[in-house]
């Protein structure tokens, strides 16, 4: 199994069939294509998207119904097509796709989260993308209070 | 801010380089096509907004601000 470099877990094992490309990479860092979802079981519910390329990049997230349990993503049809998704029925999250929630945490604020440009990943095939909703009525950052009662709808 | 009516078909031009033409116009979204030098980064506002906030999001995060996001869940 290879191994590769993380930012926060040191040399950790992947599976290469794990490995998650994104076409059109990440706004900001388009030139890092090749993602792992690290799996890091007492650090639940938070995801880590750990670059393949480069150890230093290594994003933050939450499952975007942990963020918001009544999420609604709506994904049009070109996202759909970039994702390799069928178009003819939504897909479900967490069978289908992935879908989580970029997380920040500027010095001394609550956290937020991403909820206007999730972090999709079509989990039978490997592909991911960030897809940007402005007209959603979404916030990029929305607060993260982490209710009690929505660790139960994740 | 310089507000101006066009119908699709019409353009404005900004500066010596930049035009922007409407090319459809429906209810409640617009069609534009621009035609700017290669040097010039063209993209939609929010993709701008969310770049920052990646770049943003992705520094802002270390072992410490990890394990006091741990800490926010109910265990």
């Amino acid at each position: 199994m290879p191994r590769m470099p993380t930012r926060f877990f040191g040399s950790v094992d992947y599976e290469p069939d794990s490995v998650f490309h994104f076409p059109s990479g990440i706004p900001g860092f388009e030139d890092q294509r090749d993602f792992v979802f690290l799996q890091v079981p007492q650090s639940e519910p938070l995801m880590f998207l750990q670059s393949l390329a480069s150890r230093s990049l290594c994003f933050v997230l939450l499952p975007i119904l942990v963020a918001d349990p009544h999420y609604r993503l709506n994904l049009t049809p070109e996202e759909l097509f970039e994702l390799g998704l069928p178009d003819d029925r939504e897909p479900a999250i967490g069978e289908d796709i992935l879908c989580a929630a970029l997380i920040c945490v500027a010095q001394g604020e609550v956290p937020t989260g991403n909820l206007m440009a999730p972090v999709v990943v079509n989990l039978k095939k490997n592909i991911g993308a960030q897809v940007i909703h402005g007209d959603s009525g979404y916030s990029h950052r929305q607060p993260i209070l982490f209710e009690e009662n929505a660790l139960s709808c994740s | 801010m310089l507000v101006m009516w066009r119908r699709p078909g019409e353009s404005l031009v900004v500066g010596d380089a930049i035009e922007i033409e409407v090319i459809e116009a429906r209810p409640n979204r617009v069609k534009l096509g621009v035609v700017a030098p290669e040097s010039v980064s063209i993209v939609r506002k929010e993709t701008r907004v969310v770049r920052q906030e990646n770049v943003t999001a992705a520094w802002s995060i270390d072992h410490s601000t990890i394990a006091s996001l741990l800490r926010r869940f109910p265990r």
